[in-house]
């Protein structure tokens, strides 16, 4: 599994083209040689530091470009529209992007090259991708009620894409886990690139940490606000998906990579408070398109 | 497709049915909360719900649920109520209806054919399809459209500030065994 993700992400390196990879690997050697000392002078296990590593309030500085990030996310939205494609309504995914633009336009990254897709696949479940790829599944669009729910879970995602919570993770697990060691067996470029067969959309079936997903929850609710919908999108849809059960394989890697909506809910509920009780917005029920599926 | 067609009314059927059994919807408080006799934060108290308590969903206003309960009827804050009971529904071993919806008021029609899930191991064996990507990549919509649609919504973009991050608490969960 970490062996899969230094994989990928070795091999991200060098789909931006060679000279960046050259740069990024100064970059990632630097970043790793600190955390080497640190190593050796404590007892840490490398694979227990990365485990629900909380990316929330990482300070640890990013080493990867605007141009680099999007280089990663454009490979796993890649890999993971092999898993699914879109689903087959040109109508619907123009219409899912005029809304999560909207809203990613309210983030502080309005000027990512924001891109939104439903996939054809039953799961109930959405994903985002370094540099703003975000997928939610045919499973999960057929819960929504309204262009308000539909917002809400977008903007959740839209929230992991501007903290970079799936960046940090792939950025940590490198550095603390394989970096260190790939650097020390000297693989020369053309092994890495060999390397890159795998493929695999692993980073989408890997838990971020909860409050990382606390956070994209708090980030959904006032960006669906300050884009003038119900603020209440979100919850409304963690409402909806509570009710099925955690067995239900439809739903079993959302509830394995995510808090239960029950706990979300009462999180966002304490950051809450009052603190929307002014806030106005639209739920636009009647505009939700409706696919038939 | 004459299958199809029946199975799906069918499920029209039975998802109005459930509609209208859904009309007024329970829920269970997460937490002691106030009910207040208009959804405002400084309407009249009158009464209060204990985490666990049952309650029935009338409707949203908001961010408060209309209900009925043992202990009063009046509006709730919504984050404090989880809809639906207990969790014991299993909606369908195999995932096949998706999920009803639950929501006060609605009935859902879900019809599906072909099951496609997308597991772990769906994910982990992924291929790259450039094509399907190049596709996304082609609905893209720029700043300026979505302002335009946003504008056609009459969707007004307003200043709200993030939220903090609520301090550290030990919240039992008493509706999911330790």
């Amino acid at each position: 599994m970490k062996k899969c993700l230094c994989v990928a992400i070795v091999a991200f390196l060098f789909l931006g083209g060679a000279a960046h990879a050259v740069d990024l690997w100064q970059r990632l050697k630097k970043a790793i040689e600190p955390k080497e000392e640190q190593k050796s002078g404590t007892d840490q296990t490398p694979s227990k530091l990365t485990e629900g590593l909380d990316v929330s309030g990482v300070s640890s500085a990013l080493i990867f470009s605007q141009e680099e990030e999007t280089a990663i996310g454009r490979q796993a939205a890649g890999n993971l529209l092999g898993a699914a494609p879109l689903v087959n309504d040109a109508k619907l995914q123009k219409y899912v992007n005029s809304v999560g633009r909207w809203v990613a336009s309210q983030s502080e990254r309005p000027d990512l090259k924001w891109h939104f897709g439903v996939i054809d696949s039953d799961d109930i479940n959405a994903f985002a991708a370094p540099g703003g790829y975000i997928f939610v599944t045919k499973g999960l669009y057929r819960v929504l009620q309204s262009e308000s729910d539909l917002a809400g879970v977008l903007a959740h995602e839209v929230g992991h894409v501007i903290n970079k919570h799936h960046l940090k993770i792939l950025q940590q697990t490198w550095l603390l886990d394989t970096g260190g060691k790939i650097l020390a067996e000297k693989f020369d470029q053309y092994d890495i690139i060999k390397r890159l067969i795998g493929d695999g959309a692993e980073i989408f079936a890997r838990a971020l940490d909860k409050n990382a997903e606390y956070e994209a929850d708090r980030v959904a609710v006032v960006l669906s606000a300050r884009a003038g919908y119900d603020p209440f999108g979100l919850p409304t849809v963690l409402q909806d998906i509570g009710h099925v059960s955690r067995d239900d394989s439809s739903i079993r890697l959302l509830f394995k990579t995510h808090p239960h909506p029950d706990d979300r809910l009462a999180q966002l509920d304490q950051a809450v408070g009052q603190r929307l009780d002014g806030v106005k917005g639209q739920t636009l029920e009647k505009r939700l398109y409706r696919p038939r599926w | 497709m004459i299958m199809a067609r029946m199975t799906l009314a069918l499920l029209v059927v039975a998802g109005l049915a459930t509609g209208l059994a859904r009309a007024e919807e329970s829920g269970t408080a997460l937490k002691a909360v106030e009910i207040k006799g208009e959804p405002f934060r400084d309407a009249e108290r009158i009464g209060s719900l204990k985490a666990g308590n049952k309650v029935e969903i009338l409707k949203r206003q908001a961010g408060w649920f209309q209900i009925k309960s043992a202990n009063g009827s009046g509006w709730v804050r919504m984050l404090s109520i989880r809809r639906g009971e207990a969790r014991k529904r299993t909606v369908d071993a195999e995932g096949i209806l998706g999920l009803a919806s639950g929501r006060a008021g609605t009935g859902r029609v879900v019809a599906t054919t072909g099951i496609r899930g997308l597991s772990e191991e769906d994910l982990k064996t992924a291929k790259f399809n450039e094509k399907e990507l190049k596709k996304t990549e082609s609905f893209a919509v720029t700043a300026r459209e979505a302002q335009e649609f946003a504008a056609q919504g009459k969707l007004a973009a307003q200043k709200v500030e993030y939220l903090p991050v609520p301090k550290a608490g030990k919240e039992k969960r008493w509706w999911w065994p330790q």
